[in-house]
């Protein structure tokens, strides 16, 4: 079972950061597919966090098809990000470095890529939603 | 959405002093309300009004759809912690949960039981010699355990050590998980908040600042910075809280019902915390600001704007 | 809400219960003693009156002390209520804020105040009772004797008007306790209060309840042959006294000089022929003053008005009682918290 750990202070609604956490459990492997989420009542016993919070990071989970309820038991795993997406970032990957390599040649520093990155990130959240 | 709590003009007046004044406020079941302002604000006073330990000097609440403290049926369905959750020293743990099980209709003597186990509570111990965070817990049980529809808690984390206080705030959200109670609690430091409410009430100076859902709250304000310009010159549909400027560069708080349009600006999102401490700098001296639900603070959203030049 | 004033009561319950029953024994002893005393000097007494006194104030000096101790106790009996049971009752909950955490436990506060008067109250009224009657019966032989029933502390340590002190400096801590919400506070003005009050009865308002009878019995042989003497007090201003039999039971309430027919209080010198060179026994000298129509004035109240008096304090205390536990309604309903 995994736990979640939540900052108040990084910016990330709470929620979102419980889909992330999920999400990077998938990628590590250390969540797979058929696997129960903790329920409400046991993140709320760890962390001090609002019932509706988990239950909202949840509902995102499913609206990604990554988890589906089962009413009466919990919340599952449906998909893996398991091997196959490892497969899927390796080119990912290669196309991020260059594009750091082309920053860089701009004389962007690095405080200024993260600038760039992080409003072009929320940009096309903002887009697709 | 059945509102919890409805407040219309209400004020609480000691002599010359407001310690409350002309607050319209809608809460609605269902939610983790914060309650947030400075020591002297008017928080414990809101909060007394609401479950009856106070009557208003003018204007009017109800609570469940009933006047506050009107009959034993009423209290029974709201629970209050006051502050520094007061106890009775020379009582067990026991005897406070027999005091309970005696004086409330409804009231759960398994649960309460099961929950000072939990907390590794000894009930014969007599409550002088608990700690504060044992008191608060008790304080807590004793609140819960009568199984209320609604939780007003005042200040109730603010002379706690952090573990007891995150300790506190873990059992209190597992009552919310399992009962769905409704809970409004007040403190002056907004982190002690954050993670637990999803609506926000900003108090300062006994006038309601802000109001309204946390979500929506955070969904439609933005940080604009930009190079140095009037406000005015902005677009329509972007109403300024506050404003700073230096001899280069504005940086505007602003509040928007839709996504703010991409110009020559950086638009950036805005922390709970700073958001409370804008709305409570600034003295708009009237009701409620933009609020997500609040039903004044619809009327109220034609008009915003306050302006601090520095 | 019974067994939370029950359970908070009920140290200072096992304590008054602890005092009662050590007095109720000592008292039930040393009571038929005196009884036993008093009926053996009654049945050797039948011969002179005034070996009969000396035995029978012999009997009451013996047990001076322990009266003495007793009215003590009954006479702070209420105060100590009003300290220690009444003060503390809502002051107590309004200094530590627990009357939030109780008044929330479904309970109005017009309930919780109630009960809490009406239980302690109760106990309050119930010990001072028994304590009075406890006191009363062990001394009445003494008392009896004694003939001083209407006495400051005789007549303010027996029978009902205890109880009234009870219920008023019961009622008096707990307004006090509302108003000032200060325990320390509340425990000081119950006892200032009460201590007033007591001495105000004790020298003006007692003397003052029932209307007094006035009598102006002539100075003349039939007065004298009753009295214990006539004399000009030394150091006085020359009036004259004529020194009067104990009353049986009446309280004399003001004993004037001698005065003449208009008022006016004679001198020694004006009647020193009959005083000094004249006859020697009293009822000659009686006959002596007479021609110069001399009276002296009594203001009393009959042995009769005990009970009245005592219904009467005791219905003003309780008429006070009344009045503060309405005043304490009153003002909780109209300032909450």
């Amino acid at each position: 079972m995994i736990e979640f750990h939540l900052d108040p202070r990084s910016g990330v609604a709470p929620y979102l950061q419980i889909v992330q956490q999920v999400h990077q459990a998938l990628l590590l492997g250390l969540l797979s597919e058929g696997d129960q989420l903790p329920t409400v009542k046991q993140v709320v016993a760890t962390v001090a966090i609002n019932p509706n919070t988990v239950l909202k990071a949840y509902r995102e989970l499913e609206r990604d098809g990554l988890a589906a309820a089962k009413p009466g038991v919990g919340t599952f795993i449906t998909r893996s990000l398991g091997q196959a997406s490892l497969a899927e970032q390796a080119p990912l990957r290669d196309e991020l470095e260059e594009w750091l390599k082309r920053a860089r040649a701009a004389a962007l520093s690095d405080p200024g890529i993260q600038a760039l990155f992080h409003r072009a990130l929320r940009e096309s959240a903002e887009r697709d939603t | 959405m059945t509102a919890i709590i409805q407040a219309r003009q209400l004020a609480k007046r000691y002599g010359q002093r407001a310690a409350l004044s002309n607050c319209t406020l809608s809460v609605p079941s269902g939610r983790v309300v914060g309650l947030v302002g400075p020591n002297g604000a008017g928080k414990s006073t809101l909060l007394k009004l609401a479950c009856g330990m106070l009557a208003p000097s003018s204007g009017t609440i109800t609570v469940l759809g009933h006047r506050p403290g009107a009959g034993s049926a009423q209290i029974s369905r709201v629970a209050f912690v006051a502050q520094d959750a007061p106890v009775y020293p020379a009582l067990s743990i026991a005897d406070h949960l027999k005091l309970g099980a005696r004086l409330n209709p409804r009231w759960n003597q398994a649960y309460a039981t099961a929950r000072i186990a939990d907390l590794h509570l000894d009930p014969a111990q007599r409550a002088g010699r608990l700690s504060g965070g044992q008191r608060a817990q008790l304080a807590l049980t004793l609140a819960t355990g009568k199984q209320p529809d609604l939780l007003i808690l005042d200040e109730p984390v603010a002379s706690l050590d952090p573990l007891a206080r995150r300790d506190f705030l873990r059992q209190l959200m597992q009552d919310v998980a399992e009962h769905g109670t409704s809970v409004v609690l007040s403190s002056h430091l907004i982190s002690d908040l954050e993670l637990v409410c999803d609506h926000l009430i900003v108090l300062s100076a006994s006038h309601v600042r802000l109001t309204g859902d946390v979500e929506r709250l955070t969904a439609t304000h933005h940080r604009i910075t930009c190079a140095r310009r009037d406000p005015a010159t902005l677009p329509a549909g972007l109403h300024v809280i506050a404003a700073e400027h230096t001899d280069r560069q504005s940086t505007f708080i602003v509040h928007s019902d839709t996504p703010p349009p991409k110009g020559d600006w950086a638009i950036d999102p805005v922390g709970l915390e700073e958001l409370v401490l804008t709305y409570m700098e600034h003295d708009r001296g009237r009701d409620p600001g933009p609020g997500g639900d609040s039903a004044a603070a619809d009327q109220d959203s034609a008009d915003q704007g306050s302006e601090v030049a520095r | 809400m019974i067994w939370l004033t029950w359970r908070q009561f009920r140290t200072q319950a096992l304590a008054a219960v602890a005092i009662l029953a050590a007095a109720t024994i000592y008292m039930l002893v040393t009571g038929f003693q005196i009884r036993d005393a008093y009926n053996a000097d009654e049945a050797t007494c039948s011969r002179p009156q005034s070996q009969c006194v000396l035995l029978l104030n012999n009997l009451q000096g013996a047990y001076t002390g322990p009266q003495q101790l007793f009215q003590l106790l009954l006479i702070a009996a209420p105060a100590l209520i009003g300290i220690f049971w009444g003060a503390p009752l809502i002051a107590g909950e309004l200094e530590r804020g627990t009357h939030r955490m109780t008044w929330n436990q479904s309970v109005t506060p017009a309930r919780w105040l109630a009960v809490k008067l009406a239980g302690v109250g109760l106990a309050a009224v119930a010990t001072t009772g028994l304590l009075s009657l406890l006191l009363t019966w062990w001394a009445s032989p003494l008392d009896q004797i004694a003939e001083n029933r209407f006495s400051s502390l005789v007549f303010s340590t027996r029978n009902v008007v205890p109880l009234g002190y009870a219920a008023f400096a019961f009622s008096l801590g707990v307004a006090l306790g509302l108003v000032t919400r200060r325990v320390l506070t509340a425990m000081a003005l119950v006892l200032a209060v009460f201590i007033a009050l007591q001495i105000l009865f004790a020298t003006q308002i007692r003397t003052n309840l029932l209307p007094s009878t006035t009598v102006a019995p002539a100075v003349n042989s039939a007065l004298l042959s009753r009295a214990h003497g006539i004399d000009s007090p030394a150091g006085g201003d020359g009036s004259v006294y004529v020194f009067q039999p104990l009353p049986a039971g009446d309280w004399i309430q003001s004993e004037s000089a001698i005065e003449d027919s208009s008022g006016r209080v004679i001198s020694d010198d004006q009647v020193g022929s009959c005083l000094n060179n004249g006859p020697t026994s009293l009822a000659a000298i009686g006959t002596c003053l007479a021609p110069y129509d001399l009276h002296i004035e009594l203001k009393y109240q009959p042995a009769d008005n005990y009970w009245p008096l005592q219904w009467a304090e005791t219905g003003i205390y309780l008429a006070l009682a009344v009045l503060l536990t309405g005043s304490a309604f009153w003002r909780l309903r109209h300032h909450h918290d």
